[in-house]
């Protein structure tokens, strides 16, 4: 029951890593992506490969996985440069979409579809955790260095340029911001930020493979976000804790058909997202229901 | 040889791209409505066809039956879903949140009930014939490309000659000003969500016997039908058609240069390069911005 309630707390923290970094960008700046599990996969392959071949110490591997996404997240801020959120949810779900062909394919530094195997557990100033417990405290710890940076950065003069750019860019744009900067540089935190989930995911499992980083992980990071209300703080991570419990509530149920637990959840998630829209867009935490 | 093999298979492919896309744009065209769960349309379609025809009902009530589900569904939806979120506000993401929390749960119920891996319908039309030397064509190649040149011809005639169609092209225009000539426009929202919804009817079918179908297959038809809508130009019905044509195409003839499995990247990096560069399509006349 304990090892239990851990493992909960270390996938509720990670979750929650990545949705309050995808509610970053979407919250705030108007970029509604669906290619965050991208940056995910991008952070676990990376803080792997440069821990089994360089240090396993929390201060070079998870770096080096935020570098990473950061730097691959251009790829994604170029088309937010260029237009509306209609256009970049299309542009964000093929490169989700191409990203999961080159993590089945690049198999030197992913392993393909069979994955990472045996990846060293991260080493903290000397110490190796690995234990469920001793990983939640790390889980625990790096979700609120992550939910204290982006507060403060929505808080400062950064986020307010942020939130006149969602709603209007050309606004914005008169009073002199440089548009695309800002966009860029909020993309680049938000993917390096959900990097660091990647990496705690990968050394926590010490195993990783392409099926936790595909579209329907980017759609339950979304799910996440939009359950839970965007542009508030409290949101993703009361919709990570919700979404991730859900599956356990479902099999309470005992009349419910036990092999199609996944399905369910999805079922679930899918009609709350659109009875949450008819009925209050803000999400569950949301300040301004019925805007 | 294998460059005409290609380029034959590829217009099989475009044509079934053509068609699967145009309703999308049609529907976000006219109506603004960033309707997501187009591609829970055709896998609604596609499975009507495969469980009725698989039970043994003969091809016509098969296709009707088909289309019966395709259109139940996107009136349904307009109605229950689009109808009041617009009634409060109707912001781009609110619709398509709802209607992305829709096309998720489609697909799992249609997992459970069919099951969540490929399955296709079994026809003898799916058998190549050598047409030239090297080079086989299916039967079916010939009705995927006659049947887009039917409904994507008729489509266009309906839409320059009839009231309903210009009404239609009056609603993407000016909404207010339809309301002022005495037009319901949600009559005619409804008129295009029914006309968006049938047109998927014969790619679902065609699809259904050719590649075959998972429940996932809503993505990669929403991923195609993004990109064509994208690519032809935003409002364009001649643009999407075009764009889906030419997708299909290039993701054929690229197999002269990569592996299948890179099929999608081919699409996307075609998408990619118009977004950059000419975010306002083939024959676009509004800017994205």
């Amino acid at each position: 029951m304990e090892a239990y309630i851990y493992n909960l707390v270390n996938l509720i923290a990670i979750y929650s890593i990545l949705a309050v970094t995808l509610n970053f960008i979407m919250g705030y700046a108007g970029i509604y992506s669906l290619a965050h599990a991208v940056f995910f996969g991008l952070g676990a392959y990376t803080s792997s490969w440069v821990a089994q071949n360089v240090s396993p110490s929390i201060f070079v591997s998870y770096p080096a996985a935020m570098v990473a996404a950061g730097a691959v997240s251009l790829f994604l801020a170029l088309p937010a440069l260029r237009v509306r959120g209609e256009y970049f949810v299309a542009a964000s779900l093929g490169l989700q979409v191409l990203s999961v062909t080159i993590y089945s394919e690049w198999k030197g530094f992913t392993g393909g579809i069979g994955g990472v195997l045996a990846i060293p557990p991260v080493d903290v100033l000397g110490w190796e955790v690995f234990r469920p417990g001793q990983f939640a405290i790390l889980s625990v710890a790096v979700l609120v260095l992550v939910v204290l940076l982006t507060t403060a950065l929505v808080r400062s003069s950064f986020g307010r340029n942020l939130r006149a750019i969602r709603d209007s860019e050309s606004a914005a744009a008169s009073f002199g911001k440089n548009v695309p900067m800002i966009k860029t540089i909020s993309v680049v935190i938000s993917a390096g930020l959900a990097a660091l989930a990647g990496a705690l995911y990968a050394s926590y499992l010490s195993f990783i493979n392409v099926e936790s980083f595909t579209l329907d992980t980017s759609v339950l990071i979304m799910a996440i976000v939009i359950i839970g209300g965007t542009g508030t703080v409290a949101g993703p991570i009361v919709g990570a804790a919700i979404l991730l419990i859900l599956p356990s509530v479902i099999s309470y149920f005992e009349f419910l058909p036990q092999t199609e637990i996944g399905s369910l959840q999805q079922i679930i998630y899918g009609l709350g997202m659109t009875l949450l829209m008819i009925f209050r867009p803000g999400g569950l935490v949301g300040r301004r229901p019925g805007r | 040889m294998l460059a005409i093999q290609l380029a034959i298979t590829g217009l099989q492919t475009g044509a079934l791209y053509a068609l699967t896309a145009v309703g999308f744009s049609l529907i976000f065209g006219s109506t603004r409505i960033f309707h997501f769960a187009h591609g829970a349309s055709f896998v609604i379609a596609a499975y009507f066809f495969y469980a009725t025809f698989g039970a043994g009902w003969g091809v016509i009530p098969a296709i009707l039956a088909s289309a019966f589900g395709a259109v139940a569904f996107g009136l349904l939806l307009d109605r229950l879903v689009y109808v009041p979120i617009q009634r409060h506000e109707g912001s781009f993401f609110t619709v398509f949140v709802a209607s992305f929390g829709v096309g998720i749960a489609v697909q799992n119920v249609i997992g459970m009930i069919f099951g969540r891996g490929y399955v296709t319908v079994n026809t003898s039309l799916s058998r190549s014939v050598e047409m030239f030397p090297d080079v086989y064509v299916s039967p079916l190649a010939w009705i995927a490309i006659l049947c887009a040149a039917i409904f994507l011809g008729g489509l266009q005639f309906f839409l320059r000659r009839t009231h309903t169609g210009m009404a239609l092209r009056a609603l993407a225009d000016n909404p207010e000003l339809v309301r002022t000539f005495g037009l319901n426009p949600r009559a005619i929202q409804a008129a295009a969500f029914a006309i968006g919804s049938v047109i998927v009817v014969p790619a679902a079918i065609i699809t259904s016997a050719t590649t075959g179908l998972s429940p996932a297959i809503g993505h990669h038809v929403m991923l195609i039908s993004l990109a064509a809508t994208i690519v032809g130009g935003i409002g364009s019905i001649s643009g999407t058609m075009l764009a889906g044509v030419l997708l299909g195409l290039a993701e054929s003839l690229a197999l002269l240069i990569v592996d299948s499995q890179w099929t999608e990247a081919v699409t996307f990096a075609i998408l990619f390069a118009f977004i950059i560069i000419r975010p306002s399509g083939l024959l676009g006349r509004a800017t994205a911005h």
